[in-house]
């Protein structure tokens, strides 16, 4: 599917999941995701994390609504606990399947994005391992001046966000030296095709989740 | 018009302090001019500023102008081979700067294959660019500017942390655009060796003024430049008597999947100083990072005689200092005087009381710039007042990862003296990390090789 519109789709289930207190279109939502995940091939043991990851705050909010809401909601804590792993697994559906770079050319392509924002975003995302190098950097760097800066002292933000400042106008200059002009046409040698069948996925699946949410019980 | 005119140009970053004033020039197309100077001269600036970069990130044009030949396009490759790129492979920033340039899509692999093929790096396609080399990123970089076909090219010192072999190579590659392509090619360095024959005219930077050498002059240069390249020095082997401080033992470091560096039973040994060379991407940096915890490896790295994983990392950082290859990575305050407060009240190297630190000061040039702002000095600058910063904190063992890039000779030479003063108040252990050779035979006393995964002593450098 094109990844814009998988992205749209995600977007809306979200939103739509957020106002409804439905649990079963929670769960038919959890189980496509799985399937069409298994359908990519996504290695068994990220499937072990994506249950895991988000069982502790779903079983805390369950606990919360189940026994210490006046109420005593269990159907609501049920849909709670659902609603979690549904947008762990939508958000899955994007994140394994589509590289951030594919996003990108098809957000500039097919949803006419600013190539500004769209690769400003990418160049943020590919900086991502240098932040983490950076601020192991820090540390070391600190600990030789004989000060440990720990995760909440100042110095280290001070530093941090500095690194960010000066990545983000050296990447403005990398990126206009390679020929950017901001708001100037681009070609792209990578079509994102967006496809008849496209439209067809994104308009059924949101009918089919409309019937669902509010034709069943 | 066929030259890249420079007419009374007066450039400042702060209003009072022009780092570029009355520059007038005239610099042919199709030709290779270099741009020579110590750090801090300009020569930046003023590719920047022909790049179009500058005024847009920076500092005002207070007088003058450029006029740039019409129609030419200009691209430039930037110091810091790591942050010229948007995305994360070679493919991908190729195919991102044929975008922008708007060349048709079946256009594109030809040109792309082209460009990489140009640059050796077609096995490199696909890595990612944040795990290459220095080396590896500056061919990648050379690779964009091949593919754009950019009239104009301006490379600010490309060759900063890369090694002879690289440098030759890259050095070769930029003659034939020049010789075949005629492209006008402007290189800033402040080693000028390799250059005799192809360079036709250099222009010099001093005291905020920029000259074109008249021929013989330039000749000189060059000429003396690559004598001192071709010397040879020699040093001794280790000796029964040294003693080792710091042994890897079964160390084996990894990039990716590629293994890197095997060590069975390697030391550096004390209060020497050793000369770490090796081609780029060999892994010189990547034992640094191991040694000093920044970076996994398999094994064991052994400091006087324990296991350094068993050493508290708080106690270890007092044994072992790492100077970066970046300056600021280093910098933990904002003006030069904190950072030197600092230095000074958790520092323990006793030769830099307050006489000697204000005489190393004065010899390093920075004694006048106690109020700057750390991150607006100059890349020499900063790299001169880190080595300061870290020599005054008198860790026992001193890993140095190309101390002396961006530094001119007679910069180099102060900070060689500076070293050589302290060590013989203070004797400590250092390992240095340079591609820069000249002017470093007062201070090695051992050489180690890295080369097929494997540390060496060697008899000369």
């Amino acid at each position: 599917m094109n990844p814009s519109f998988k992205l749209l789709l995600v977007l809306i289930i979200a939103l739509e999941v957020s106002f409804t207190r439905h649990l079963t279109i929670n769960l038919v939502l959890v189980a496509v995701a799985i399937i069409y995940l298994l359908t990519k091939r996504i290695r068994p043991r990220l499937f072990g994390w994506l249950f895991l990851m988000p069982l502790f705050p779903a079983i805390a909010v369950f606990i919360t609504i189940a026994w210490f809401s006046p109420g005593h909601d269990y159907f609501y804590a049920w849909v709670l606990f659902s609603r979690i792993y549904v947008y762990v697994f939508t958000g899955a559906a994007i994140t394994q399947t589509t590289s951030p770079l594919e996003l990108t050319r098809s957000l500039e392509q097919n949803l006419h994005l600013p190539s500004k924002f769209a690769y400003g975003t990418l160049a943020a995302v590919n900086l991502i391992p240098r932040i983490k190098m950076a601020v192991k950097t820090i540390r070391a760097a600190g600990q030789m001046r004989g000060i440990n800066l720990s995760w909440w002292s100042p110095m280290l933000y001070f530093k941090a966000i500095l690194h960010a400042i000066t990545w983000s106008d050296q990447l403005a200059q990398a990126m206009e030296s390679h020929g950017y002009v901001e708001d100037r046409a681009r070609t792209s040698v990578h079509q994102i095709a967006l496809t008849a069948r496209d439209w067809s996925i994104l308009i059924i699946s949101i009918i089919l989740i409309q019937i669902i949410t509010f034709a069943l019980p | 018009m066929n030259h890249l005119a420079i007419d009374n140009l007066t450039f400042a970053y702060t209003p009072k302090h022009p780092t570029l004033k009355d520059v007038a020039l005239k610099i042919p197309v199709d030709s290779w001019t270099l741009f020579y100077g110590a750090s801090g001269s300009g020569k930046s600036t003023l590719m920047r500023l022909l790049a179009g970069l500058l005024p847009k990130y920076g500092g005002r044009i207070l007088q003058g102008n450029i006029e740039l030949p019409n129609g030419l396009t200009v691209a430039m490759m930037f110091q810091d081979p790591g942050m010229q790129f948007a995305l994360d492979t070679p493919q991908h920033e190729l195919e991102f700067a044929l975008e922008n340039l708007q060349l048709p899509a079946n256009k594109m692999p030809a040109r792309i294959e082209h460009a990489l093929k140009f640059c050796g790096i077609e096995h490199l396609r696909d890595r990612q660019l944040a795990t290459m080399s220095g080396g590896e990123q500056q061919r990648a970089a050379l690779a964009v500017l091949v593919a754009m076909d950019t009239d104009i090219l301006l490379l600010d010192e490309p060759f900063a942390s890369i090694d002879n072999h690289n440098r030759t190579l890259l050095i070769q590659q930029l003659t034939l655009l020049q010789q075949k392509y005629h492209k006008t090619i402007i290189v800033a360095d402040h080693d000028l060796h390799g250059y005799r024959g192809l360079a036709k005219q250099i222009i010099h930077f001093e005291n905020q003024r920029a000259q074109l050498l008249d021929a013989a002059a330039s000749d000189a240069l060059l000429q003396s430049a690559d004598q001192l390249a071709a010397t040879v020095h020699h040093v001794k082997l280790p000796t029964a008597s040294d003693q080792p401080i710091l042994t890897l033992k079964k160390v084996v470091i990894e990039h990716g999947d590629q293994k890197l560096i095997m060590a069975n039973d390697f030391s550096f040994f004390k209060n020497q100083t050793t000369l770490l060379t090796g081609a780029t991407g060999t892994g010189k940096s990547s034992l640094f990072k191991a040694i000093t915890h920044l970076a996994a490896y398999q094994g064991t790295i052994v400091y006087n005689d324990q296991d350094s994983q068993k050493i508290k990392p708080r106690r270890y950082a007092q044994q072992v200092g790492y100077v970066f290859q970046h300056a600021v990575d280093q910098f933990l305050s904002v003006t030069v005087k904190e950072e030197l407060a600092l230095s000074l009240k958790k520092g323990r190297n006793p030769y830099f009381d307050e006489d000697h630190l204000a005489a190393a000061l004065k010899l390093l040039d920075l004694n006048k710039l106690q109020d700057r702002v750390v991150y607006s000095l100059s890349g020499g600058q900063q790299k001169k007042l880190q080595l300061l910063l870290m020599l005054m904190m008198g860790q026992p063992v001193l890993l140095l990862d190309e101390p002396f890039s961006g530094l001119d000779l007679h910069s180099l030479h102060n900070v060689v003296d500076l070293i050589k003063a302290s060590q013989k108040v203070y004797p400590q252990t250092m390992i240095i990390i340079s591609h820069q050779l000249e002017g470093l035979e007062k201070l090695i006393d051992r050489h180690v090789k890295l080369a097929d995964c494997q540390l060496s002593y060697r008899e000369e450098f």
